[in-house]
This record gives structure tokens, sequence and C-alpha cells, in this order.
């Protein structure tokens, strides 16, 4: 398992470092300019695919938190720590860049419309899956709290993304079923290329990430061997 | 052209996010490698000194 991941990282590595770049082009160069929002419309090619992300890295929570606790396997948990640290590194650019782009569109930088209000939800809620991990004394107890936390995180996704339907709020409805409200080909074209971006993006930052909680569980246990050595002294 | 300055600090702060992010993993992985490193040496020469306590 080790090897593989550390195979992993240089061609994600290298696959990112052509990903992001081309993703640039795509929303700058391929993606034409809104008539009614100009330059601004634009934020929608990265604020889109890093909410896209943030669903994945809690789909990802929630099957690790359900791993973690149906087998009490460590390494469940350090993919869970994982999950939950990328997917709250992406849900605040979501919730930065959301408000960048309403001020010029809807005139004022956050209203607690509901899909604004539960995606704030889901950011509190990654937050306490790492505050409840990093305040347990007990790894084990930490990690069993922290899989909760993480499962009824996962409970909001449906609820953010059916939001604007289901309470009509002002934020727009990205994929909608109607077809005469689909994007402009250019712009879906964009979309596609930033989301594949992104996504390979998060699989980099994922396995980094995971890499370092590899490491700290193999700290961890050689202190605790070191401790058990000097005790037995 | 209004909208250009929402735009420029969206992308930068997204960037500045992603780059910030990036160079903590890897700092993080050398330091947790480098003290991995030191508590196994240091459990290697202890165990050297005294194999009755160790695996060996």
């Amino acid at each position: 398992m080790r090897r593989a991941v550390r195979a992993l990282t240089l061609p994600l590595w290298a696959l990112a470092t052509l990903a992001m770049p081309l993703a640039l082009w795509a929303a700058f160069l391929l993606a034409p300019e809104e008539r009614v929002m100009g330059a601004a419309q634009k934020i929608f090619y990265f604020h889109v695919p890093a909410a896209l992300v943030t669903y994945a890295a809690v789909a990802v929570l929630l099957a690790a938190s359900i791993g973690y606790l149906w087998t009490r396997d460590r390494r469940w948990d350090n993919l869970s720590r994982s999950a939950t640290e990328v997917g709250l590194l992406f849900c605040t650019l979501v919730l930065v860049t959301g408000p960048i782009w309403a001020r010029p569109a809807w005139g004022t930088w956050w209203t607690w419309e509901a899909r604004l209000t539960t995606t704030l939800l889901l950011w509190l809620l990654l937050l306490g899956c790492l505050m409840v991990r990093g305040y347990a004394d007990d790894r084990d107890l930490g990690a069993r709290l922290a899989s909760i936390v993480g499962i009824v995180a996962a409970l909001d996704i449906p609820i953010i993304h059916k939001a604007v339907v289901w309470w009509r709020g002002q934020h727009p409805v990205v994929f909608a079923p109607d077809k005469s409200e689909s994007l402009a080909p250019g712009m879906a074209a964009a979309l596609a290329v930033c989301t594949a971006a992104f996504f390979v993006l998060f699989a980099l930052l994922l396995l980094l990430r995971y890499r370092v909680a590899a490491l700290d569980e193999r700290l961890h246990a050689a202190a605790e061997a070191a401790r058990g050595r000097e005790e037995i002294r | 052209m209004k909208s250009y300055p929402f735009l420029f600090w969206a992308y930068n702060v997204v960037w500045l996010g992603l780059a910030a992010y990036v160079a903590l993993l890897v700092a993080r992985l050398g330091r947790l490698d480098r003290r991995l490193d030191a508590l196994e040496s240091e459990l290697r020469a202890r165990d050297a000194r005294d194999p009755r306590s160790g695996r060996a």
C-alpha cells in the first residue's frame, strides 16, 4: 500500500502540473465572455469544480468513516482525516470565491440563502471533524467521534445539492435538467476541462495528505514502542 | 470592465490557497520523515547497547 501511494505521487504531480495551466487556458481563452456579468462570470470555472471536488472529498470521507467504524483499521482513519482536510480546503475555496462572484452579480457579498447556508454548515462540520480528532486525548476515541461527525457532514451534501430546488434560493442552478437553461458549448467545454483539472489536483492532495497521515501513524507507533522499552527497563 | 478586480481576487485566492496547502503538505512530509528517521535510529542505537529490551 505504502509503495503504491509513493508510486502514484510522481505521475499525479506531473498530471496536475499540466492540468492546472490547461484549466486557466480553458477559463480565460476557451470560454466566451458572458454578456451580462462580463469577466466576473469566469470565477464560475473554478468555483463550480471546487464545489464538485468538495462533494467528492465528502464521499471519500463517508466511505472512510464507515470503513473505520466497521473495521477499526487505522488506515481508514488516515483516509478519513485526509479527505476531511482536503475537503475543508476546497469548501473554503467555494465559500471565498462564491461571495467574490456574488458581489457584482447580486450586489451583496453574502445572503442567508439556502445553498450558501448549508455550504457554510458543511464547512463547520468538516472543521468540527478536525477539531474533534485534534482535541481527543485518546486517538481511537477521536477517530470514532470524527467518523460520526464525518457521516453527519455527508448527510448535508444532498441537502446542499437540492437546496436551490427545495427552497427556491437565489443561487443559480448549474446542472439544470431543462436543456434551454444549459451552458453555451464553449462554456461547457471550459467547465469540463477545469473540473477534470481540479479532480487531478484533488487526487494529488489526497495522496500527499494520506502520506502525511501514514507517516504520523508510524511515528506514533515508533514512539509507543520506545516508551514500551523504557518501561521494560 | 468593472468586474475585473473581482475576477483577479477570486483567482488569486484560489491559487494562493492551493499553493500554500501544497507547500504545507510538503513541509509536513519532510518534517515527519526526519523525525521518524531520528526516532528509528535512536531505537536501533538503544537495541545495539541493550539487546534485551529490543526486538533483537
